[in-house]
Parts: C-alpha cells; sequence; structure tokens
C-alpha cells in the first residue's frame, strides 16, 4: 500500500519535471536580454530643428572603454577617454527619431537608466509637452530622473567629456543631488504642469568652457539658473541669484553661503545655512491677497571678514539681523522677478491660497493671472546664528582691533 | 502524450525484481544437543572455512571434554588463558559437583551467561565473546572476555569549533553509550538496543531520557526501526532513509551528530538520540529546520554572540540559496533594478564573455561543486593542490581568458562561503543543490521565477514532518514564546521551558528567575 503510493508519487514528481522542463526548453526565454546587448542610455536631449523636426541625441555608454583588462589584453585603451558617445537622428517626434536611431545601432537602447533628459532651449519655448508625453507613457524611462533645459543647443551637453565624472550626464545629476540650483524631476514637472496653477521651473545648464590645457570638449555643464515654464512653454529666466530666493520661498535651499555685509561694518560674513524652515501663510485681507512667508533659520559662520567678536551676544545679534535683511532681500528680488516680469507662480502661491480659501479660490481660480501680480508680500525672518566655527574671534587679528560690541 | 510518458514509467517499474523476504540461512532456531561432540561438530560446519574462528578442545579439570570457540581478534586472548584456560585445566584436589555453580560462582570472568540456542551463541561468539561448550551440558557458557582495536576517543572533525567539549562519538557503541552516560549520570537515561540487518547484525541503540520524552515517540522509533529488514547497516545514513517522514525532500528530517555534547542536549529537550554500531554519527529525532542551522556554540557563547551569529546565518542562508539567482536574473531581466554606476561597470565586466549570464552561473556554480567536492575526497597533502588550482583556475585564469565575469566570480565566491556557514553541513549541501533549478528559474522567468521557486520551497517545508513535528515549527505553527531559541538565542536564565512540541510532558526545566543580580557592593555594608 504505501510502496504503491510511493511510485505514484514518484511518477508525478518525474512527469512534473518533465513538462517543467520540456516548458522551458520550448518557450526559451522571449523576454531575455543579456547587458551585452544593451545600449545603456545615459541621458538625452531633445532639440528642436528648423523643419518642424526635432533631433533626438542619446549619451550612450560603451562597455569596451571601462573594460580596462578583458580578453584583449588591456591593448589600446586610452586612460581617461571616453566612456559615453552620442548618437542622434532626427524625426517628427521623439519615437520617431528613436526607431530611427535604432535602425542604425546595434544595441537596443534602454532607457532605465536615463536619468538626464534635456531640452533645448528652442524646443522648450516651443513646448514639451508631447515629448513629455512619451518619456511619461514608456515604461523604461524613470519617473525620478531629472529634467533640464538648456542655454542654446542640448546636445553639446551631451558631447562633452567631463574630467571629474565619469560622463557628463553624471556630473549634472551630482550637481543637481547638491541642491543649489532647482532640482526636478520627471514626476514633478508632470504635477507641476497639471496642477492648479500650471506653471513650472526646470533648471538651466550651461556649459563651463574648458579651462587652459584642456581640450576642446572638456567643458563641464553647470546650473546657470532657472526655466520659467507657463503651461508646457517657457516663458523666460531667472539668473542664479533669482534662483536663490526661490529656493528659499520654496524651502528646497541646502547647501548654499550666504554673504553679506553686516550693519556699517567693513568687510563681509559668510553664513552656511544649516536648518532653515519656511511656511507660507496665505492671508485675504480687505480682499487683498497676502502671503506671509516665515522663515526660521539657522547658520553656522564660515568666514568672518569683519573686526567683530563673535562670541560675545551683541555682535551676534548684529550679524543675525544683517543675515535676516539678506534673506529677506534675496527673497524679494526672486518675487519680483517671478511677479512682474514673468507673472507666473512657480513659487506655489495658488495651491496655497486653494488650500486655505478653497471657497474663494474655488470663485477667483479663472482669475488667478490677474491676481498673482498684484499679490503682497510680506516676510517674517528668524535668523539665528548657532555655531561659530572653530574659532570665535576674527583669525589672525591682534587682539587690540577686534572690536567688541 | 502524458499518458505514453507514464505507461512507460509503469513499466519500468513492474520490471523491478520482487523484494526477497527474510531469506537468512545463517540463523538455525535450534537449541543445543545434549551430545558434545555433536555441538562441536555443528559449530565447525557453521563456521566451515572461517580461518579466524578459533576451537580450543581441552580437558576440563583433566577429564572432563570441553571446547572454547572464538574469533582472533575479537577476544581478549590473554584473558581466555588466564582466567578460563589456568583455573579450568587445573587438577582441583576436590572437583566441583556441579559445573554450572562452578562456571557462575568461581570463574574470574565478568559475566558468564548460560546460552541454550544456537543462534545465541553465534551471535555471542560473532561479538566476542567465547562459548565454553562442556561434556554432558546441554548448553554453552557465553564469556564476557570480548575484546577489540578500537578508535581513541579523538576530537570530532566534521564539527569543529571553538568552545565546548572536544570529546566526538566514534565508531564504538560502548563509547558512545558511555560518553552520553558520563554526561547525563541520571538512571532516567535508558538506552534501548536492537540489531538491524541480517548479514551484519548491527547493534542500533535508541538512547532517551525516562521523563522527558513523550513515550508514543519512542514507540514510534522503535516500530519503524523494526520494520527494517535489509542486508546490513553500515552507517547511519541507512537508518535515516529508512524511518524519515518524507523520503523525498531534499532537506533532512533526522539530524545528524558526532558531538556527545549535542545529543544530551536533544536528549534534554526532550528528543530521541539514534546511536548506530560503527559509525560516529549518531541520529537525533524529531528535529525542525531551525536545529539545522544552529549549532553547539551557539548555546556556549554569550548569548549576544549566539544571537548575533544566528541572524548573520539567516542572511547568509538567503544568499546561499538564491544570490546566484537573483543575479542572473537582474542581469536577463531586470537591469533597471540595480544603480546605474554598478550596472555599468557589470556591463564594462561582462563585455568579453561570450556566454548568457545563466550559463556563465551554471558553469562556474557547477565548477565550485566539483572542486569542493574533489577537495572533500581527495588526501589532505593533494587537497591543498585542488584549492590552489580552483583558486588559480577558476578565479582569475578564467577572467583573464574572458571567460568569466569578474562579478560572476564574486557572487559564486560569496555563494560559496555562505553555504558553508550552515553548521549542519546537510543543511547546506540541501541548498546547494536547490540552487541550480533556481538559476533555471531565473534565467527563464526572471524574478517571478525566483519568487515561484522560493514559494514553492516554502510550502514544502512547512508540509515536512519530522516524526510528527512540523518542521518549521515553531515559526509555522507559530509560538511566539519558542522563539526565544530559533530566532534569538535567549540567556541561559530566561530558558526555562523546553521546546513545546518535544518536551511538552515536563515542560520546565530550570527554575524561573534565575538572572543573576549580584548586590553591588555598597549595598552589602
Amino acid at each position: 500500500m504505501e510502496k504503491g503510493k510511493g511510485r505514484l508519487f514518484m511518477k508525478n514528481i518525474l512527469l512534473l519535471i518533465l513538462i517543467c522542463g520540456v516548458t522551458l526548453i520550448v518557450s526559451g526565454c522571449w523576454d531575455r536580454v543579456e547587458v551585452n546587448d544593451l545600449a545603456i542610455v545615459t541621458a538625452a536631449a531633445i532639440d528642436k530643428k528648423d523643419d518642424n523636426q526635432i533631433e533626438l541625441s542619446l549619451q550612450v555608454f560603451i562597455p569596451k572603454a571601462l573594460s580596462g583588462g578583458g580578453s584583449e589584453g588591456g591593448g589600446g585603451m586610452s586612460g581617461g577617454g571616453a566612456v559615453t558617445m552620442v548618437a542622434s537622428h532626427k524625426g517628427s517626434n521623439i519615437s520617431d527619431a528613436l526607431s530611427k536611431l535604432q535602425s542604425e545601432f546595434p544595441r537596443r537602447v534602454f532607457w532605465g537608466h536615463c536619468k538626464v533628459f534635456i531640452f533645448g532651449e528652442k524646443l522648450a519655448k516651443a513646448g514639451i509637452q508631447e515629448h513629455l508625453d512619451f518619456l511619461l507613457r514608456h515604461p523604461q524611462p524613470r519617473e525620478r530622473a531629472y529634467v533640464y533645459v538648456s542655454e542654446g543647443k542640448a546636445k553639446p551637453i551631451l558631447e562633452l567629456l567631463a574630467p571629474l565624472e565619469r560622463y557628463s550626464a553624471e556630473g549634472l545629476r551630482e550637481l543637481s543631488d547638491l541642491h543649489i540650483g532647482m532640482k526636478v524631476t520627471l514626476q514633478d514637472l508632470d504635477e507641476k504642469l497639471i496642477g492648479i496653477v500650471q506653471a513650472a521651473a526646470l533648471p538651466i545648464v550651461d556649459i563651463h568652457p574648458p579651462g587652459k590645457g584642456q581640450e576642446k570638449l572638456q567643458g563641464e555643464p553647470y546650473i546657470a539658473g532657472t526655466a520659467v515654464f507657463k503651461k508646457d512653454k517657457m516663458i523666460g529666466n531667472l539668473t542664479e541669484k533669482e534662483t536663490r530666493g526661490i529656493l528659499w520661498i520654496r524651502n528646497e535651499i541646502e547647501a548654499y553661503t550666504v554673504t553679506f555685509k553686516p550693519g556699517a561694518e567693513k568687510g563681509e560674513i559668510s553664513i552656511n545655512p544649516i536648518k532653515a524652515s519656511v511656511k507660507l501663510v496665505p492671508e485675504i485681507r480687505n480682499k487683498k491677497w497676502i502671503m506671509v512667508v516665515k522663515i526660521d533659520t539657522e547658520g553656522t559662520i564660515i568666514q568672518n571678514g569683519t573686526n567683530l567678536n563673535l562670541s560675545s551676544p551683541k555682535s551676534i545679534k548684529v550679524v543675525e539681523k544683517a543675515f535676516e535683511k539678506e534673506i529677506e532681500k534675496r527673497i524679494e528680488l526672486a518675487f519680483q522677478q517671478t511677479q512682474q516680469e514673468l507673472k507666473t507662480d512657480i513659487l506655489g502661491f495658488g495651491e496655497e491660497f486653494s488650500r486655505k480659501y478653497p471657497d474663494k479660490w474655488k470663485k477667483n481660480k479663472g482669475r488667478w493671472n490677474e491676481i498673482f501680480p498684484e499679490i503682497e508680500l510680506e516676510t517674517e525672518i528668524k535668523a539665528h546664528i548657532r555655531r561659530q566655527g572653530y574659532i570665535t574671534k576674527p583669525g589672525g587679528m591682534p587682539e587690540k582691533e577686534v572690536k567688541e560690541q | 502524450m502524458i499518458r505514453n510518458v507514464s505507461r512507460l514509467v509503469r513499466k519500468t517499474k513492474e520490471k523491478k525484481p520482487h523484494v526477497q523476504k527474510n531469506h537468512d540461512d545463517s540463523k538455525p532456531q535450534d537449541t543445543l544437543h545434549k551430545n558434545y561432540y555433536q555441538n562441536v561438530e555443528t559449530f565447525r560446519s557453521v563456521y566451515n572455512n572461517c580461518s579466524d574462528v578459533m576451537f580450543r578442545p581441552f580437558l576440563l579439570f583433566g577429564k572432563t571434554k570441553a571446547t572454547i570457540i572464538y574469533i582472533k581478534g575479537l577476544t581478549n586472548i590473554e584473558g581466555i588463558e588466564e582466567f578460563v584456560l589456568s583455573p579450568l585445566m587445573n587438577e582441583p584436589n576436590n572437583v566441583p559437583s556441579s559445573i554450572n555453580e562452578f562456571l557462575e560462582n568461581k570463574m574470574p570472568v565478568s559475566t558468564v551467561i548460560r546460552v541454550n540456542m544456537l543462534a545465541d551463541c553465534i551471535e555471542s561468539i560473532s561479538s566476542g565473546n567465547p562459548i565454553l561448550l562442556i561434556e554432558g551440558e546441554s548448553a554453552g557458557f557465553s564469556l564476557g572476555l570480548a575484546k577489540w582495536e578500537k578508535r581513541g576517543i579523538e576530537e570530532p572533525i566534521a564539527e569543529g569549533g571553538i568552545r565546548g567539549s572536544r570529546e566526538g562519538f566514534n565508531e564504538s557503541l560502548e563509547i558512545n553509550t558511555s560518553q552520553l552516560r558520563r554526561i547525563i549520570k541520571s538512571p532516567a537515561l535508558k538506552i534501548q538496543s536492537m540489531k538491524i540487518g541480517n548479514y551484519t547484525k548491527t547493534t542500533v541503540a535508541v538512547a532517551y531520557i525516562d521523563g522527558l520524552v513523550d513515550q508514543t515517540l519512542i514507540e514510534e522509533i522503535t516500530n519503524r526501526l523494526k520494520k527494517i529488514e535489509i542486508d546490513g547497516i553500515l552507517e547511519s545514513g541507512y537508518i535515516e532513509e529508512m524511518i524519515e517522514d518524507n523520503p523525498y525532500s531534499p532537506f533532512p528530517q533526522i539530524m545528524s551528530t558526532e558531538r556527545p555534547d549535542i545529543a544530551c542536549a536533544n536528549l534534554l529537550e526532550g528528543r530521541a538520540v539514534i546511536i548506530v554500531e560503527g559509525t560516529p554519527f549518531t541520529l537525533i529525532a524529531p528535529i525542525s529546520f531551525f536545529s539545522l542551522i544552529q549549532s553547539h556554540e551557539d548555546y556556549y557563547q554569550r548569548f549576544m554572540v549566539g544571537t548575533f551569529i544566528r541572524w548573520l546565518r539567516f542572511v547568509f542562508l538567503g544568499i546561499s540559496l538564491l544570490l546566484p539567482s537573483l543575479y542572473v536574473a537582474i542581469l536577463t531581466f531586470h537591469h533597471e533594478a540595480v544603480p546605474t554606476s554598478l550596472l555599468l561597470s557589470i556591463s564594462a565586466s561582462r563585455e568579453a564573455v561570450p556566454f548568457p549570464a545563466i550559463v556563465e552561473a551554471l558553469i562556474m556554480e557547477i565548477t565550485f561543486e566539483a572542486l569542493r567536492e574533489a577537495g572533500v575526497r581527495l588526501p589532505k597533502q593533494i587537497g591543498s593542490a585542488v584549492s590552489i588550482v580552483g583558486a588559480l583556475v577558476i578565479g582569475q585564469a578564467s577572467v583573464q581568458a574572458g571567460l568569466v565575469s569578474a562579478p560572476m566570480v564574486i557572487v559564486v565566491a560569496i555563494t560559496g562561503i555562505a553555504s558553508f556557514m550552515m553548521p549542519r553541513y546537510v543543511a547546506g549541501i540541501a541548498l546547494r543543490m536547490l540552487r541550480f533549478p533556481m538559476i533555471l528559474l531565473a534565467g527563464t522567468l526572471g524574478l517571478l521565477g525566483i519568487m515561484m521557486g522560493v514559494i514553492a520551497i516554502v510550502i514544502h517545508l512547512c508540509s515536512l514532518r519530522s516524526f510528527g513535528i512540523p518542521y518549521l515549527s515553531p515559526l509555522a505553527p507559530l509560538k511566539g514564546r519558542e522563539l526565544k531559541d530559533v530566532l534569538w538565542r535567549a540567556p541561559w536564565w530566561m530558558m526555562d521551558t523546553r521546546p513545546r512540541l518535544t518536551g511538552e510532558s515536563n515542560l520546565y526545566r530550570q527554575a524561573p528567575e534565575q538572572a543573576p543580580n549580584p548586590k553591588r557592593g555598597s549595598e552589602t555594608e
């Protein structure tokens, strides 16, 4: 009885193994793609061409360039040479250009690791909606990839041979991660454009020309400011300094040094904000739309060019006051620019108002473009200086000259 | 097609010859004859052509004929000369009236047993105790003079360690049981023995602690042992396969150990230990999966260290099963699932490799297994040569030749080390074996395939039983308080209870609340 059961079990197992084995062999592995057959795209640039066409440029990783040793005994690898190449093709839209590009390309284009998308300035001004559609619809491009607008054409940025990073796109991505300029992902952009105010800001990329002794392509891309989008079209830009103000209001400021003159003193003090909490408090008083920006920040002194003794509470107070002023100045500058020049709400004020005053927002939703230029900005800034660094008195200055205040 | 295949399978099954049942010629069921000469003749015919069996006829007290039968090398010959032959061959002044009485009362030999059955006489001779046949007696006398060369107690080779007893079991059953008895001195330690194997007559002993063990378990074990009918038992592995619950499983449901301290620890938790003559590996039943990934040193080290090492083992358990298949799956299907720079490095190193990832993985894993197996079987002197060749060939040369990528070598190496992390060799080898189907699944279905494989393994583990105890207990079915000895190793003063499933009849093993809490110096004043 028991033995019969075992036999049946064995038979079933054999059958199962047979069927599984046959399925594996017969079906093959149809989705299988070896890494060797992939063209790993590290960055993509989209430029507008004259005849209503676009040019898609892909920065593609060359595995051979990295595999130093390899089978051929490592001959002929130029040290520090290009690990990426740029392939580009024209087409009526991205997918058209891509299919044409693919037909000339021996490896399958793989978007999964493309973390940088750059729109050319011309294209950005003409509208990016249809291109965004491709990037969001296709399963491979990451929604957390960063999006940029280039100063001029986008393709040259991909062609750069960044001296420090493996490839230029990597340098650009790291730069965004440092949070010095605006940091916008594909998903952020999508959310902003379909959001209630339909305005977005993207970082602008420019090329830092190569220094002396460097080869022609060895420039570094850097973030040169902010492009402002109304709906899907770029309508203007902000300088680097104005961008800082925007970052303050949007609470995205991270590693940036503020340098200013404290009061009537000679020389400048540099402060690094460590922590900043920003609150936007919308108010409607007497039918006036007012935005109160409340900032509470803490900073650390990284350089003291004045003769103030920063260990005394009094002089700290002076510096704090000046720091507050400086922040206020920056915010107001940025606000002026976005409100008066660009007339576009990239600061997210609309969302704040809609949250606090949903009824009034509903009524005035259509008029937001008229209301925004008339919003008044009030600032309440509290700055604290918590750390002075290793020394308290100005470094390298005789005691007599230090001003105790 | 399926029908044809199954018919094929059935046919081959039917061709199997019937197992011959109980054809044991060497087991005469007769009693000894009254006639001395006939008895000697019977023994001579039984031991025909056995040059190692000695017949020594002599005159008892100078007049009665007698023969002593023993096997050279199994019997203490000096003992025979000194304690048997010399007193018996003496011609004493007053001849004792009853030989029986003399043998029982005046022979300086520890055991003298009167044996009536021929079969029992043969068994006595085979196990080294000489048989004394005397004219006029219808029985033989078995003299306890067995003595043969034994390996001494040595360090257990397969289960080393830093802390803990250095004594291991060896091939002799008596020494093994004595080691248990030396640790557990209570008479509650019971050792029941039986003989299995038509030719080898191997002694198999079941040890347990009365009062801790569930009696039905002992009954079940003895029943299963009694059902075994086999030519010979050469190692406890024979027994293991004949009595386990699910023979078609890669996972062992009975644990083997060559350490007396492990055996005793399990006895104290209400398990049974099966000792088999001729092998240092004793069997422990019932066990759970977690017994296999625990080591004796977990209990000897500080509990935090023990817990840490257990967690490490859990991690490496997963690695040893899954790492190569994960690598294959990611490289063939899920390229986006690794960080960019890692993918770039991998793709750079794979550039010159001519094989797809799955083939590469299979080649490397099979080579590794072959190297390991070669290293185990070879004599020690050549073993190091194998490892050098292995390290050079699969480690360096194959990468330099561009046949295998360097990341794959790293993956295989880590996996190999991970599988050696399992304190029980058998558990490690089961996982190593399952790795291959997992790699195939990963190479054909990707992460989906891996998940399918893992689910199948978990279901299988859940369905396993070891003498009725769920294999994954106490995790499934979940017994929260029992996890003290599974997920971590509780300090000894907290391990108040035995595992419930094996030690339920006598749950508490120690007094509660024994956490050391000495008074501080200042408080004693």
